[in-house]
């Protein structure tokens, strides 16, 4: 190669840090997820504080022990905000689903979808243990 | 020249060039999430603040009950409760400003001693009652008077058993509860011999809770003139289970008083008298939810009846963010909350000041 084409090859370098360089913040920017992982956290603290007020005084248990699904249904559907669908499944001590009817109020349609566990005893003289899973999302 | 410098030169200033723009789109491409970042920083401190005001019980802790105490440290919560979110009945109550002893919003402001943070909070029950006479059926000796009862979320229709008090001049019925599903009428029938005005509370508790409470009142005119709004005649101040009742004319004569729950109504007694105030005990009833006072009077020689709940909810008190120029930064918090074993919504507005 003679010393005429250097210049070029200086032209391509430039081309090529240039290239790097855009393509680096481009990745970077797309994997910025905080925005979302904010909403999501909102929404899960929101069907936690619910749990935690229905389990203040024992009456989560209770409708959990009653097999009550219907009223833990519109207990939750008065206590969590309009606009919010949820999906409750309760579990026993080894995993086991105890809850034979949906607690739900919607179908999902929402984009956001947060994860909430929460461990209830009852408080009765029989001592259970129960495990709830608890999936919220905004109405769309 | 030679060709290659020149090759050179245009390849470094293509260099510093590209450089130069990759930077500004770059900047551009990542403020959106750097404010993002800063965003959720000021948002998860404001979340925190917003429980600090919930969870906090302040200084002095009992500050609620005592009418001249004014907290050095704003917290709303019950001393000594083992439940969160569990909030006390006075300290709440001095937050509305019907109450005498309400606290103002620079107090509250001075005692939260976060200068750089204004702040709104709104309780109220978590559905709503609402009354509305449909109805009258005259006949000779008395009158009857069709009311609709709803009970709902946000429109959303509310299961609840219901139960009403009806009190005029002399007169005082409570009614059997009854469940609604949402949507119900309700009959009240008044004797011509009955003069003045009359009060319909109608106290709602939702079937799948009991802890669930709210409530809706009425007034009508019955063989008597266009009533007038609540708190006319008196200024009422419910404050650790004693009733004040402030007269706001001085030509006002009290008849009867009556302290209404959902399972349980009494009269209330007088415990104190001055010049132009009344101090009522207010009883411990057992039941979830507020208590409802009502007093019956004559401003001369027309009669009415007021009525304030205790805790005084609903309430709203703070900065009202609806007029600010800059929303960008207000947070809004929603809580559920346990104020005297009933629950209520909470919402806590968080902006800069």
């Amino acid at each position: 190669m003679g010393g005429r084409d250097k210049g070029q090859i200086r032209i391509v370098e430039a081309f090529l840090s240039v290239l790097i360089i855009f393509s680096a913040f481009t990745i970077s920017a797309n994997l910025t997820v905080t925005q979302n992982r904010t909403k999501n956290d909102d929404l899960a603290s929101v069907g936690l504080q619910a749990l935690i007020m229905l389990d203040s005084d024992g009456s989560l248990a209770k409708y959990i022990g009653d097999e009550n699904w219907n009223g833990l249904r519109d207990v939750l559907n008065l206590i969590l905000p309009t606009g919010v669908c949820f999906n409750m499944t309760v579990y026993d001590e080894q995993m086991q689903q105890i809850n034979a009817d949906t607690i739900s109020n919607g179908g999902f349609g929402g984009q956001q979808i947060a994860f909430v566990e929460y461990v209830c005893a009852s408080r009765g003289v029989t001592f259970h243990c129960y495990i709830i899973h608890l999936l919220l999302a905004v109405v769309a | 020249m030679p060709t290659i410098s020149i090759d050179t030169f245009f390849a470094c200033s293509l260099m510093v060039l590209l450089v130069l723009s990759a930077m500004a789109a770059s900047s551009l491409l990542l403020s959106p999430h750097i404010n993002g970042v800063s965003n959720e920083n000021i948002s998860e401190r404001y979340a925190e603040i917003s429980k600090y005001l919930l969870l906090n019980i302040g200084e002095p802790q009992d500050w609620g009950q005592n009418s001249q105490t004014i907290p050095e440290i704003f917290g709303l919560a019950k001393a000594g409760s083992e439940n969160p979110y569990e909030l006390d009945i006075d300290k709440v109550s001095r937050l509305n400003s019907e109450n005498l002893y309400a606290l103002s919003y620079a107090t509250i402001f001075s005692a939260l001693k976060m200068p750089d943070v204004s702040f709104r909070i709104e309780l109220k029950p978590i559905f709503e009652v609402a009354i509305n006479l449909t109805a009258t059926y005259p006949s000779a000796n008395e009158i009857t008077y069709q009311f609709e009862i709803s009970t709902g979320k946000q429109g959303i229709p509310v299961q609840v058993e219901l139960k009403s008090y009806v009190i005029a001049r002399s007169y005082f019925e409570a009614k059997n509860a009854f469940v609604s599903s949402g949507d119900t009428y309700i009959n009240v029938t008044l004797s011509n011999a009955v003069e003045g005005h009359v009060l319909l509370i109608v106290i709602a508790r939702s079937v799948s809770n009991t802890k669930i409470v709210s409530f809706g009142t009425y007034v009508f005119a019955h063989n008597s003139g266009e009533p007038n709004p609540n708190v006319t005649f008196l200024r009422f101040s419910p404050l650790n289970y004693t009733l004040n009742a402030s007269c706001i004319y001085p030509e006002i004569t009290l008849l009867d008083a009556y302290a209404l729950a959902f399972n349980y109504y009494s009269t209330l007694t007088q415990t104190a008298n001055s010049n132009q105030s009344v101090e009522y005990g207010i009883p411990h009833f057992v039941d979830s939810g507020p208590t409802l006072m009502v007093i019956t009077g004559l401003n001369s020689t027309s009669f009415f009846a007021e009525w304030v709940a205790y805790p005084q909810i609903p309430l709203e008190i703070g900065a009202d963010f609806a007029d600010s120029n800059s929303l960008s930064n207000v947070f809004a918090y929603r809580y559920v909350v346990t104020v005297n074993s009933a629950l209520y919504e909470c919402r806590v507005w968080l902006g800069g000041s």
